[in-house]
């Protein structure tokens, strides 16, 4: 967000083309100027090109650049087998209370990609869209409702991630139907016309018996009448012969070797490449010319309007691709649980929760939203109430000796204090943190980290194995 | 070709199943009934009486706006609140025997304890919380209040979980300390009203005149004024606007609570932790269509938002099987306004242009 505006303000007028490098190839001269603006990121990839000597072949530097990217995807992808070898080790019963289980973990894969798609447009461009949930919703249902053969033209033998691509088209041609209308306004107005729209979705969905039989409840898959539910693979449709089904219940199990998977875990690898897809997708198009526009857009618009950039057409487009991966989340989300209901996918606090991810993780940042919302979901699971998958409630249950639980503080018992204020109340130290950020910290995680280094990490971490520096 | 459009055209019936349920014919029945002199009368006092409660839900927003340009999401929380303190007051003070002359008594005890408990918790909020931002673009204010709502919201939700009074959606224990004149009915010509819906009319009126008095016959109401058209220039004139802030923010959260105090009597809202939300998107929409920041807008748009949501809940009881046919139709009203007027019936078009 405009964090940095009136800093950027002096060196504004000189440097008119966002596409451009700056004078210094793109990168920040020192510690200071970055703190001054931890957004101007990256410039463009080729803008690194220019001080690289011709002895580094592509690849390497390549590599290099993203190292900090596969160091990321290598821990994500080692996390079932490291919970799993923490949960049986002596530390096994804090293990279980600390780490979020492989589920909440793929809850945290798609959506974050939801809240990732919602900072595309809002963190870039500076447009609060506080009805992104419609998109998401759509995705969601267009799966289940094709997939229980609802939908005419789409078979319910669709492979899933078809649906995946058709629900983020509709979300698509809803989306520029939308922001054709919502882009002539701004700011708080244009918060204010998505919620809006938003809102008549939801309360469409909601009551429209043609989505499900009980329409508040929202659908699940049941397949069409007289066939078995359809299970949701992840492969390239048509030429990958191994499809891996994703879900809760339905999901495949594989065993390579000395490792054997279950449903749960193959969910979340696969839920995660699509969403490792997707992340690469939005941030080749964030490094893109394109994505330069729509931070030159955030940062003053009528100076991009005045530079020749038809600003409206830009904010559409972007728009447009948010809506895309928004839906492409809500189908993930589908995908793996099997049903929606209105108020998870199309009510308003949806959007808020990728509000908040984005704003812990780092507004205006593609990655930030991803750690945003794992901070959300493993503070949700650690003080959740039914402890399932571990959390504090059955930890301190089991560890604190009986004298302990039943100490009398201020006419409130241990045991008492812990339920009322621990017991599924995430919300509230959630909320909290979300105020201590936008009070102290209004860069994010992402975005503090990045000041503090001086730049984007994977930039950084590249420049420190060339020597530079 | 054909056969797509076969296929296509095959499945209208099956989408638009539950959305049309009856034939035209009866529907111009309806309508007939629709416009009888009684059925009218009845709808537009209903009306009237959700236009009260949308003016009382709404005109703390909009002063909060005018003045200030926070666009307060914390807004329904604080109804919520001062819904379960009003609530809570009553159910205290009110026992079973209590006449209908103490239970008023009491309500109106309730209601000043609830301007003060609230206008205090806005202050607080405004000095500690929104005062550090105001340097910094307007979303962040957006940003805090959203955030104060989930830490309110989940505070009111702990505490009554610990004594026990969530377990409904609607606190009946507070429902039931209605003054008897309330439960009434009243006949109205040839159709009947509920006593409840003539005193949130009342009251409704009260406030706005209050409120109207307040902004235009007092000193403080023309610094206020003055604030809002040009803040720094009131501050060159020696007006400490900072002060003026906290006083209007406390003044808007105050009203808040106050209409918090009048819902917990409504069956159709209550006292519940879910009354922030559900109060809270309808006053955006009234203030917006109104014009943000415009009291004599907000007036206006509630009596509007208000008519139609009474019309339209007469059509869904009567002929269409859409529960969500009045709330559709609010929000629809706000798109709309956006669409062909964005800065809503009265509002000026660069006031809060951000």
């Amino acid at each position: 967000m405009a964090i940095s505006d009136p800093d950027r303000a002096p060196d504004g007028p000189t440097d008119p083309t966002p596409t451009e490098p700056r004078g210094d190839g793109g990168e920040p001269v020192d510690g200071a100027s970055a703190q001054a603006d931890p957004d101007a990121e990256d410039v463009t990839e080729s803008a690194g090109a220019i001080d690289v000597s011709p002895a580094r072949p592509w690849w390497r530097r390549y590599a290099e650049e993203h190292v900090a990217h596969l160091v990321v995807i290598v821990v994500l992808g080692a996390y079932p087998l490291l919970h799993s070898a923490l949960v049986a080790s002596p530390v096994g019963a804090e293990a279980t209370m600390l780490l979020p289980d492989i589920e909440t973990m793929t809850a945290v894969l798609y959506f974050g990609l939801f809240a990732m798609s919602f900072d595309f447009v809002s963190g870039y461009t500076g447009y609060l869209s506080f009805g992104h949930a419609v998109f998401y919703g759509t995705g969601a249902y267009f799966v289940i409702v094709a997939a229980n053969g609802k939908l005419p033209l789409v078979p319910h033998t669709t492979p899933f991630l078809v649906l995946l691509v058709l629900g983020g088209l509709l979300a698509t041609v809803l989306a520029l139907v939308i922001g054709v209308v919502s882009f002539r306004l701004s700011g708080v107005y244009f918060a204010m016309i998505t919620l809006g729209v938003s809102q008549v979705a939801y309360v469409l969905v909601r009551d429209w018996g043609f989505l499900a039989s009980n329409p508040r409840d929202g659908p699940f898959v049941v397949g069409p009448e007289g066939a078995a539910a359809p299970v949701f693979s992840v492969g390239i449709p048509f030429v990958d012969p191994l499809n891996l089904d994703i879900g809760v219940l339905t999901g495949d199990s594989v065993v390579l070797g000395p490792l054997s998977l279950g449903s749960t875990e193959v969910s979340f690898y696969m839920v995660g490449l699509v969403v490792l897809v997707c992340y690469l997708a939005l941030q080749r198009l964030v490094h893109s010319p394109f994505g330069r526009v729509l931070v030159a857009i955030r940062e003053n618009e009528e100076r991009a309007r005045a530079i020749g950039y038809d600003t409206f057409r830009y904010k559409l487009a972007a728009f447009a691709v948010s809506g895309f991966f928004a839906a492409v989340a809500g189908g993930l989300f589908a995908g793996f649980r099997r049903s929606a209901s209105p108020d998870n996918s199309f009510f308003f606090l949806v959007t808020g929760d990728a509000l908040l991810a984005s704003i812990i993780g780092g507004f205006g940042t593609l990655a930030g939203p991803l750690y945003g919302r794992l901070l959300d979901e493993t503070v949700r699971e650690f003080l959740s109430k039914e402890g399932a998958g571990g959390g504090l409630l059955p930890y301190l249950r089991d560890t604190l000796p009986e004298s302990v639980l039943a100490t009398d503080i201020a006419g409130l018992t241990v045991q008492g204090a812990i339920e009322t204020f621990l017991n599924g109340h995430a919300s509230l130290y959630i909320g909290l943190v979300f105020v201590a950020f936008v009070l102290f910290v209004p860069g994010g995680l992402l975005g503090y980290v990045r000041a503090r280094v001086g730049g984007p990490i994977a930039k950084q971490v590249a420049r420190r194995i060339r020597g530079e520096n | 070709m054909s056969a797509t459009l076969l296929a296509v055209l095959s499945a209208v019936p099956a989408l638009l199943g539950e959305l049309v349920t009856l034939p035209l014919v009866s529907y111009i029945d309806t309508l007939g009934q629709f416009l009888r002199p009684s059925t009218l009368v009845g709808v537009f006092v209903r009306g009237l009486s959700k236009s009260a409660i949308y003016v009382m839900i709404a005109s703390g927003l909009t002063l909060v706006f005018g003045l200030m340009g926070v666009l307060n999401f914390a807004h329904g929380s604080l109804t919520m609140i001062g819904a379960y303190l009003g609530g809570l007051i009553m159910v205290l003070a009110v026992t079973g025997a209590s006449g209908t002359v103490q239970r008023f008594a009491v309500f109106f005890v309730a209601v000043l304890v609830v301007f003060g408990a609230l206008s205090a918790l806005g202050g607080v909020v405004e000095v500690g919380l929104i005062r550090p931002l105001y340097d910094r673009p307007p979303i962040y204010q957006i940003l805090l209040t959203f955030g104060v709502t989930l830490v309110l919201d989940e505070l009111v939700r702990i505490v009554t979980l610990f004594y026990g009074i969530q377990p409904i959606s609607e606190w009946q224990a507070a429902l039931g300390t209605k003054p008897e004149p309330l439960t009434a009915t009243i006949e109205l010509g040839s159709t009947t009203v509920s006593g409840l819906a003539l005193f949130e009319i009342l009251f409704g009126v009260l406030t706005v005149a209050a409120v109207w008095a307040f902004l235009t016959r007092t000193r403080y109401g023309l610094v206020v004024r003055a604030g809002s058209e040009d803040s720094e220039m009131t501050e060159a004139l020696g007006i400490d606007v900072r002060r003026v802030f906290t006083t209007v923010f406390a003044l808007g959260t105050g009203i808040a609570g106050i209409a918090g105090a009048l819902l917990m009597w409504d069956p159709v809202w209550g006292a519940s932790v879910p009354l922030a939300a559900e109060t809270l998107l309808p006053a955006f929409v009234v203030v917006i269509v109104g014009g943000l920041g415009t009291f004599r807008g907000t007036v206006v748009a509630a009596l509007i938002v208000g008519m139609v949501d009474a019309v339209t809940t007469w059509w869904f009881v009567n002929a269409v099987e859409f529960t969500g046919l009045p709330e559709m139709f609010i929000f629809l009203i706000l798109v709309v306004t956006l669409i062909v007027r964005p800065q809503g019936l009265f509002g000026v078009a660069e006031v809060g242009g951000h």
